[in-house]
């Protein structure tokens, strides 16, 4: 249970700030259009949690394989030797995300200063661009964790967008019976 | 100096694209070993993640989205479908004649080809087929017409779009020769999209219209009732407002694109709760999740093709793409054909937004200095990118259709050929007219 909670952490983490600044937006509509008045913090408050929420899903969309990749070179070559080539482009993904960890907590820990406040909340900024060094560490792990189950457990990890064939099957064989 | 440079960004992106990595990370790495090369401070890559993605007017992507998919889920999009039927079900070819009237009225709530196919593909491929068309003429016009979910507004290319060309300014030159360009922005690029895409349609139409004709598919037999339509269209009341609120919204300029779109998240979640019941809390979860992974991955594109394109600039390689263009030829009506095929091209082997956010750094520029609209060459790229989803390799719709209809996709693709030449037919018409599309934004007083 608690596994199976932290291994879905992005998603519900994601779920939360999604539905949250969908309704201080809405709430921010409705006092301008209902009451005539305006909430000076929310634009921020909200923005700041939609950068939350793409680093997260970023990283969530890492854990379900659903990075665009090219793959029309691949067409004519055997499943198996995919996994592999795309285990190896994934090592420079890897390089990519340590070294933009390093660049990110040396930035947050070590250049930013206690006086670079956000304007109508008064946050240090600091703590708002945390964001970046969790989500890219979480994202590096879940790479890990991706080409670990695809390369050692043989399991099918496939892009989400490719619409389930046999779920659409289904649904039109019971269309047809109604 | 230069040269080299160029070499080193697209020569290890196209690697990369090569042996399959995702695509953001083929842009990263790219602009990450040229700033190490031209021994730039990398730290600007921590800035340049938050404030891509920290604006405001990017918070329509996911609130699009999740609209999209609450609709989907509330039983929305299932009405409009059956108000589409039963306006055009009796006339010759008129299923299929519905289906493309679906996929506009569908395309109006939700921003996706792939997702405007399968929800309409699922519920008129079984039942053209049950009317005796044949399977593949079925899939291929579903195929056809689900790309103009991208185009009509409001469309999630069109934020991405918009958010790719604020931040560009048009060069000096350019504005000196041409005057001053108007600015973008994702409303003005909603209204510009609406004529494009009837024309689209209409194209569509009127090829269904005279292949019906010649396969012999007919009407249904009870013909054409105002009462079987008007009931349809009370039975969808609270659906066809949606479009409505939406459009409406942002057309008369009450709401912002972001605001119109959660206001359409709030409609959806009244309408679905409360007056059709439909909606439960797992599909709202469903929805939250895939709005998730879908924006995240658009938008981890967005902060390192950002980086991409500033190197470029930097570099002015737009600038040298366009000199070479103009020493080749400077008649407007061959630079467009030009940038047509191009995208075509592209658009068969890349994902749409991916390609976006990476062609608009490099071509834009392009398109100012030969004094292109930056308005109306938004609406033309959507436009022809949309085209990918029916053609192979790539072609979303192609494959989503193919698993409804049960035929292979050689076969659907041939199918949907004649439909690809009309679609690109209308695009020329509407890149040489840019009236189509510049006029009603004006009209609006945009």
């Amino acid at each position: 249970m608690f596994w199976k909670f932290l291994d879905n952490i992005e998603s519900v983490i994601c779920r939360i700030l999604l539905s949250g600044f969908v309704c201080l937006l809405f709430v921010q509509i409705v006092a301008r259009e209902v009451f005539g008045f305006s909430i000076s913090w929310i634009e921020e408050l909200s923005v700041y949690m939609f950068v939350w929420f793409v680093y997260f899903g970023a990283s969530y969309a890492a854990l379900k394989g659903a990075h665009n990749r090219v793959t029309f070179q691949f067409k004519f070559l055997p499943d198996g030797a995919i996994k592999y080539i795309e285990a190896f482009a994934d090592l420079f993904w890897l390089f990519f995300n340590v070294y933009f960890l390093y660049l990110a907590t040396d930035f947050v820990f070590n250049k930013m200063n206690k006086f670079w406040k956000s304007q109508t909340l008064g946050i240090e900024m600091k703590y708002i661009y945390m964001v970046l060094p969790i989500a890219f560490a979480l994202m590096t792990f879940r790479i890990i964790q991706v080409n670990y189950r695809r390369l050692v457990k043989g399991e099918d990890i496939s892009d989400p967008d490719q619409i389930d064939l046999d779920e659409i099957k289904a649904a039109t064989d019971a269309a047809k019976k109604h | 100096m230069e040269s080299e440079i160029v070499t080193i960004l697209f020569g290890s992106f196209l690697f990369l694209l090569l042996i399959g990595a995702p695509i953001t990370v083929a842009l990263g790495v790219a602009s990450l070993v040229s700033f190490l090369y031209l021994g730039e401070n990398p730290i600007k890559f921590v800035q340049i993640a938050f404030t891509s993605v920290g604006a405001f007017p990017l918070m329509a992507l996911p609130a699009f989205i999740l609209a999209g998919a609450l609709m989907e889920a509330a039983g929305i999009s299932k009405r409009l479908i059956n108000v589409a039927e039963s306006l055009a079900g009796p006339f010759t070819g008129g299923i299929s004649a519905a289906t493309v009237m679906a996929c506009l009225f569908f395309g109006a709530i939700s921003g996706s080809g792939p997702a405007t196919t399968a929800a309409v593909g699922m519920l008129v491929i079984p039942a053209m087929i049950d009317r005796g068309y044949e399977r593949g003429y079925a899939s291929a016009i579903t195929a056809s017409s689900g790309g103009l979910g991208i185009i009509i507004p409001p469309s999630i290319p069109m934020v991405i779009f918009g958010i790719a060309a604020l931040g560009m300014a048009p060069p000096p030159e350019a504005v000196e020769k041409f005057g001053t360009f108007q600015s973008v922005s994702i409303s003005k690029l909603f209204i510009a999209g609406f004529v494009p895409a009837f024309l689209i349609a209409t194209s569509l139409l009127i090829l269904n219209f005279f292949m019906s004709k010649k396969r012999g598919y007919k009407g249904v037999a009870e013909g054409w009732s105002i009462r079987h339509v008007g009931c349809e269209m009370y039975r969808g009341f609270w659906s066809l407002m949606a479009p409505l609120v939406i459009l409406g919204g942002i057309y008369t300029g009450f709401f912002t694109p972001t605001e119109a779109a959660i206001v359409a998240i709030f409609y959806t979640l009244v309408v679905g709760v409360v007056i059709y019941r439909e909606l439960t809390w797992q599909s709202l979860f469903q929805s939250l999740e895939a709005t998730t992974w879908l924006t995240g991955r658009v938008l981890l594109i967005l902060f390192t093709a950002t980086v991409f394109g500033r190197l470029l600039v930097e570099n002015q390689i737009p600038a040298i793409i366009a000199d070479s263009m103009l020493s080749f030829t400077d008649n407007l009506y061959v630079i467009w054909a030009l940038i047509i095929f191009f995208l075509l091209f592209v658009g068969m082997f890349m994902e749409t937004l991916a390609t976006i956010l990476i062609l608009v750094p490099v071509m834009l520029p392009v398109a100012y200095s030969v004094g292109i609209d930056p308005i109306h060459f938004g609406v033309v790229m959507v436009c022809t990118l949309g085209i990918g989803f029916q053609t192979p390799p790539l072609g979303e719709n192609l494959f989503i259709a193919s698993g409804i209809s049960n035929i292979t996709i050689e076969q659907i693709s041939l199918r949907a050929l004649p439909f690809a030449a009309a679609n690109t037919a209308a695009i020329f018409i509407i890149a040489f007219f840019p009236e189509l599309s510049l006029w009603l934004p004006r009209l609006l007083g945009y």
